[in-house]
């Protein structure tokens, strides 16, 4: 957003009704489980504007070498990103094949956004060299080791938890930080590619997720693991940002 | 002890405004007309507003006039007289004297004996706070009943003089300063009262306080509507850092200011908080018969709202009901000025029995507020 604009203030084209999901109705658990990843979400959100590197954006101070630190620092994340949801769908017997379906197309759609990423990073003034030769900060370890670890259990419905914070970061970074980023640095779209396609086919995935939440959140125990395995996602992805890796290797 | 709300009362200075006659009261800054105005009507959708100020920038009524106003009507229409008035709590986000409170003010004009008094500080959510330690105070049983005023008189801070005054400031400098023009089109003037009695009046509806609760989220996020500073990140000054006042307004330190990219958390937290409600068992949205609330419904169109409504959580927009299109955005006198309406309109179909779900956001540093009244019949 610019300063002549208000989509903020609900200015903008989009109104409820024109993105309003069609016909889905979850079911009374999965409703309720919806409601607490909402709070998860909204808390992990906010929290994110105490992050030392984030909170420049919200006032202003961000500049195009925190840009390329943000960069380094999560290209780990994103890589092992397709791994840790790949075999999350082979971890689904044959009871759960349309949601194996389901992962198995959502991996192939984002296993290489890391090249996105890269350039992104080159575009912002960086050096290829400089970014393929980091390695994965401490909060990139802790996340990437829980998501391996759950997903390699049997069917890890819980991991729905995952997606929730993981997406919802993807379209926060294309809907609020992409053209803040780029409005205040002066950087030009080129460097915040990997932000703005993640709000591509947004409204597909949210359905894509509904559906799933629906099929799989049926009982009081899938909504507690859900959930729990959310607020562990959202605070070790916090735990990512915080542990900036702020040298070159 | 159960507590009432048995009388209100409002008032709203001079003429409803148009929305094309508004600059003609705030004043053209250097004489050139705003090129933001019309974007930002038609983004919040007021219609008519009312102003203490006249074409000259003259004030009409003072912060303290306007309060005791709407404080009298609220007493002439109870059914007790004011001496059982133990309590006088008084919000506004700027009363007229920066010191002493507001409520010595108006306790004068209204002319109460040695009553307790409260002045509370803060921008929309100042009147749920007075409110609350209102209600508190009657829930001990230590008063019979209480008055709550709140009153905003924000004209002052927005008409042309204080912009022109702004020489060295963020306004001067860029050819449109959004930050310091949102809420130049925002917000008007005008006052509510509430009176609070530890039983229902005996005719006509009351209205019952259920609970009213607050969540603040100052901890985590920037400050989004202030006056007080320059409005720079680098700048950590405030306006009696100054080596004089005059310094301060060049500055554009006096200039009321919001940070409209951070808004956007206002609504979240607030369907946080709705949430946390529900989900501790203190609100049930399917109960909720009419839903007053301070924004407008179609800030809340977007995507948290379907959310929201996908989660079982939603309120339907025709349990919505506000009056802020006809008589403006009052900042923290808007609740009370839409309770006193809400009891008298035909627009909305009020019964006994009904549940009433208020909620007053503040964008300050992100206070978001709620209560829940319950419509009884004496």
């Amino acid at each position: 957003m610019n300063d002549g604009e208000i989509s903020i203030e609900g200015g903008g084209t989009t109104t409820a009704q024109e993105n309003v999901p069609e016909g889905i109705v979850l079911n009374s658990h999965a409703q309720i489980c919806l409601q607490q990843l909402l709070r998860v979400w909204l808390g992990f959100e906010r929290d994110l504007s105490k992050v030392p590197l984030l909170r420049r954006i919200d006032l202003g101070t961000y500049t195009a070498e925190d840009h390329q630190i943000f960069l380094r620092n999560i290209r780990q994340q994103v890589i092992e990103g397709s791994r840790w949801i790949a075999r999350t769908a082979s971890s689904f017997d044959r009871d759960y094949s349309e949601i194996r379906s389901s992962i198995i197309s959502h991996a192939v759609d984002e296993h290489r956004d890391y090249e996105m990423l890269e350039k992104d990073y080159v575009a912002s003034g960086g050096q290829l060299e400089d970014i393929l030769n980091m390695e994965r900060n401490i909060g990139s370890e802790a996340l990437h080791g829980f998501l391996m670890h759950r997903s390699s259990l049997p069917n890890p419905i819980d991991l729905l938890g995952a997606m929730w914070i993981i997406e919802g970061l993807g379209e926060k970074m294309a809907n609020s930080w992409a053209e803040r980023i780029q409005e205040i640095t002066g950087l030009s779209e080129d460097s915040t590619r990997f932000m703005t396609y993640h709000g591509h086919n947004d409204s597909e995935h949210m359905q894509r997720f509904y559906a799933i939440l629906d099929s799989v959140c049926i009982d009081e125990k899938a909504i507690k693991s859900i959930v729990k395995t959310s607020k562990v996602v959202a605070r070790l992805y916090r735990l990512q940002l915080e542990e900036i890796e702020y040298d070159l290797k | 002890m159960t507590v009432y709300i048995t009388s209100t009362g409002a008032f709203l200075p001079g003429p409803a405004i148009p929305v094309e006659q508004v600059e003609n009261i705030l004043g053209a800054v250097h004489g050139k007309p705003s090129s933001l105005r019309v974007q930002i009507q038609k983004a919040n959708k007021i219609q008519t507003r009312h102003y203490a100020i006249d074409e000259q920038q003259q004030t009409t009524h003072s912060n303290t006039e306007m309060a005791t106003t709407a404080a009298e009507q609220c007493l002439d229409r109870a059914f007790i007289h004011r001496e059982k008035v133990g309590m006088l709590a008084v919000a506004s986000t700027q009363g007229d004297l920066p010191a002493p409170g507001m409520a010595s003010m108006v306790q004068a004009e209204l002319e109460l004996p040695e009553i307790e008094i409260l002045t509370t500080h803060g921008i929309c959510s100042s009147s749920i706070m007075a409110l609350k330690a209102a209600w508190n105070s009657l829930r001990l049983e230590e008063h019979e009943a209480a008055l709550v005023v709140s009153s905003e008189l924000a004209s002052r801070l927005l008409k042309k003089q204080r912009y022109e005054a702004a020489t060295t400031s963020t306004f001067a400098a860029k050819r449109i300063d959004f930050s310091t023009e949102f809420l130049r089109w925002m917000l008007s003037d005008g006052a509510g009262a509430l009176l609070l009695q530890n039983k229902p009046a005996p005719k006509g509806f009351s209205l019952r306080i259920d609970w009213i609760r607050g969540f603040s989220h100052a901890h985590a996020l920037p400050t989004c509507m202030s006056v007080g500073s320059a409005g720079r990140p680098e700048d950590t000054r405030t306006w009696q850092d100054y080596d004089t006042y005059a310094e301060a307004e060049q500055d554009g330190a006096l200039l009321l200011r919001q940070d409209v990219r951070l808004l956007d958390n206002l609504m979240r937290m607030g369907v946080d908080g709705y949430l946390r409600l529900v989900e501790e068992g203190v609100s049930k949205p399917s109960e909720v018969d009419h839903f007053l609330c301070h924004y407008s419904s179609h800030h809340f169109k977007n995507k948290i709202l379907e959310m929201l409504d996908t989660a079982g959580a939603g309120i339907p927009e025709e349990r919505w009901w506000t009056n802020l299109y006809s008589r403006g955005n009052t900042g923290a006198a808007s609740l009370f000025i839409m309770l006193d309406e809400f009891l008298r309109t035909d627009e909305v179909s009020v019964k006994e029995g009904d549940r009433v779900l208020c909620f007053v956001p503040e964008s300050g540093r992100f206070n978001t507020t709620y209560l829940q009244l319950t419509v009884v019949n004496g």
